[in-house]
C-alpha cells in the first residue's frame, strides 16, 4: 500500500507546512470580495478626508480647542497642516488602492500587508473600546472597523490563501 | 515584515530556476513563516468577527424599528462569517482528518455520509448517470448561485442547480448529479462523486475508483450548526442510496452491483446541517466500467 496512515487530527506541524500545491487557478470569491472591501475602505478614507477638509476649522476650534480667532498667522499655519494631512492621506489611500489591485491579481505580499494593517487597526479600536471606553457606533467608527474585520476575514480564508499562494507559472514571476 | 515573509514563503517555487515543473524539484520546507502568519490571521479574524457581531447586535437596539435591519445584519454576520470561522478553527482540532465514511462541509463539519462507491473510469460514470436520467449539476459560480436563489424564491425549475461543496480526501467533489422533483428546486435527489486517491483502499481493503454521497433534499431550512439557509435532507438516506443504484442498474444493463454489507454501521447521526440521518450501513459498489461511452451530447 503506497498510502501512509494519517493521524486522527490535523496536527500543528501540518497546519504550518507550506500550502499544498493543489493549483487553484480560478479566482475565489473571497479574493474578489477582499479586494472590493479594500476599495470600499479607500472610499471611506476619501469621505473622511473630504469631511475633514470641509470641517477643518470647526474641528480645530471646537474639538481640539485651538484658538484661531482672526489670527492670520495661525490661520495660514493651520492651512499648511491641513494640506500636509490631506497629502499624506491621499498617498496612503493611493497605496491602498494599488494593494487592492494587487490582491485582486493574486499577490501574496499585498494580501499579507493589508492583513497586517487591518490587524493593527482592529487592535487599536479594541484598545479604545475596551480600555478607554470609546464608544463605537455607526456614527463614529463602526463602518471602518467593520470593513477592517471583513477584509481580514476574507483575505485570511483558506480559499484566498490558496489562491494567493498558488504555484506561479514562469510568465507570472518575472523576478525569478 | 509582510513582504519579507511573502518572499521567504515563495521559497519552494521561487528558489528554483523558472520553467519546467518546479514543484517536483524541491521539497517544501517543513515550517513556513507565512503559514504561521496565516494561521494567526485566521484565528484573529475569527475573534474579531465575534466582536463585530456583538457590536452590530448592540447597535440594533439603538435605532428603534430600524434596528430590525441591524438584527438581520447580525444574523448574516453570525451565520456566514462568525460561526463558519469558529467551526473551521474548532473542527481542525477535533474532527478526524482520515476517511470515516463521511464527507466534510467547507467549515470542516461532518457532512453527508459516503454511502455509494463506483468502479469505472470517469467517462463511464458520466455515461451511466446520464443514461439513468440524472442531470449533472453546474459548478458553483456567481451566476449559478444567483439563479438558484431566484428559482427558489419563484419556485421555478432549475434542474442543473449547483450543489454545495462537500470535501473528501481534502478535496471538493469532482462532480455531482441530481434529479429535481416536481420542478421544485427545494426538493431534489442528488449525489456527489469523489475520485479516490491512487492506491487508496476502503477500510477492509477493497479498492474502488469513486466514492459517492447521495441524499435527498426535502426542503429548505436553517442549518443547526451555522444558522445558514440550506437544504434539509431526508433522514432515511438508504432510500436515496437505493434509488440511485436502482436507476443506474435499470438503465444500464452492463452495470453490476456488489454490496459491502454493514460497511459503516453506527457512524451516522447528523449531517453538516444538523439533520438526523439513519442508515443500515451497507455500501453498494456499482461497477460501471462496462457501460459503453457515447459521445457526450451538448449539455
Amino acid at each position: 500500500m503506497s498510502v501512509e496512515k494519517r493521524p486522527a487530527f490535523e496536527p500543528p506541524a501540518v497546519l504550518v507546512r507550506p500550502a499544498p500545491v493543489a493549483p487553484m487557478l480560478r479566482r475565489p470569491v473571497a479574493t474578489t470580495f477582499g479586494a472590493v472591501l479594500v476599495v470600499l475602505r479607500v472610499l471611506a478614507g476619501v469621505i473622511w478626508l473630504v469631511s475633514l477638509g470641509l470641517l477643518w476649522r470647526k474641528t480645530l476650534v471646537e474639538d481640539l480647542g485651538v484658538p484661531l480667532d482672526s489670527d492670520v498667522e495661525a490661520d495660514a499655519g493651520s492651512n499648511a497642516v491641513l494640506a500636509v494631512v490631506l497629502g499624506v492621506g491621499a498617498v496612503v489611500l493611493a497605496v491602498e488602492l494599488v494593494l487592492a489591485l494587487l490582491i485582486y491579481r493574486g499577490s501574496n505580499w499585498a494580501r499579507i500587508t493589508v492583513m497586517v494593517f487591518a490587524t493593527l487597526s482592529i487592535t487599536g479600536s479594541a484598545f479604545d473600546y475596551f480600555g478607554a471606553d470609546a464608544e463605537i457606533t455607526l456614527r463614529t467608527t463602526l463602518v471602518t472597523l467593520a470593513l477592517d474585520i471583513l477584509v481580514l476575514l476574507a483575505l485570511s480564508s483558506r480559499n484566498a490563501r490558496a489562491y494567493a499562494r498558488r504555484p506561479r507559472s514562469a510568465k507570472r514571476r518575472p523576478r525569478g | 515584515m509582510g513582504e519579507v515573509g511573502a518572499e521567504a514563503s515563495g521559497g519552494p517555487i521561487g528558489g528554483v530556476p523558472v520553467g519546467g515543473a518546479p514543484i517536483a524539484v524541491e521539497r517544501p520546507r517543513r515550517v513556513s513563516f507565512n503559514a504561521v502568519l496565516d494561521g494567526f490571521f485566521f484565528v484573529y479574524a475569527g475573534i474579531a468577527a465575534v466582536w463585530l457581531a456583538w457590536l452590530v447586535l448592540t447597535e440594533s437596539f439603538a435605532f428603534g424599528w430600524f434596528g430590525i435591519l441591524f438584527f438581520l445584519a447580525f444574523w448574516v454576520v453570525l451565520a456566514y462569517l462568525v460561526l463558519p470561522r469558529l467551526h473551521r478553527i474548532l473542527t481542525t482540532i477535533y474532527v478526524p482528518d482520515y476517511f470515516i465514511g463521511r464527507a466534510r462541509t467547507s467549515d470542516g463539519l461532518l457532512g453527508d455520509p459516503v454511502n455509494l462507491a463506483f468502479d469505472g473510469d470517469e467517462a463511464s460514470v458520466h455515461a451511466a448517470m446520464r443514461t439513468a436520467g440524472w442531470t449533472r449539476a453546474d459548478d458553483v459560480t456567481g451566476a449559478s448561485s444567483w439563479r438558484i436563489i431566484a428559482s427558489t424564491v419563484t419556485r421555478r425549475s432549475y434542474d442543473e442547480a449547483p450543489v454545495s461543496p462537500l470535501f473528501l480526501f481534502g478535496r471538493q467533489q469532482d462532480f455531482a448529479y441530481q434529479q429535481e422533483v416536481e420542478g421544485n428546486p427545494a426538493r431534489r435527489h442528488h449525489v456527489r462523486f469523489w475520485r479516490t486517491p491512487d492506491g487508496w483502499l476502503l477500510p477492509g481493503g477493497r479498492r474502488v475508483d469513486w466514492l459517492a454521497a447521495g441524499t435527498f433534499d426535502r426542503a429548505v431550512g436553517f442549518s443547526l450548526f451555522t444558522l445558514q439557509i440550506t437544504h434539509k435532507i431526508d433522514a432515511d438516506i438508504d432510500i436515496e442510496r437505493d434509488h440511485i443504484v436502482d436507476t443506474v442498474i435499470a438503465a444500464n444493463p452492463e452495470a453490476r452491483v456488489d454490496l459491502l454489507a454493514d460497511f459503516s454501521t453506527g457512524y451516522h447521526s447528523r449531517n453538516g446541517g444538523g439533520d438526523t440521518i439513519t442508515t443500515d450501513g451497507d455500501l453498494p459498489v456499482v461497477d460501471v466500467g462496462a457501460v459503453p461511452v457515447v459521445p457526450e451530447v451538448a449539455r
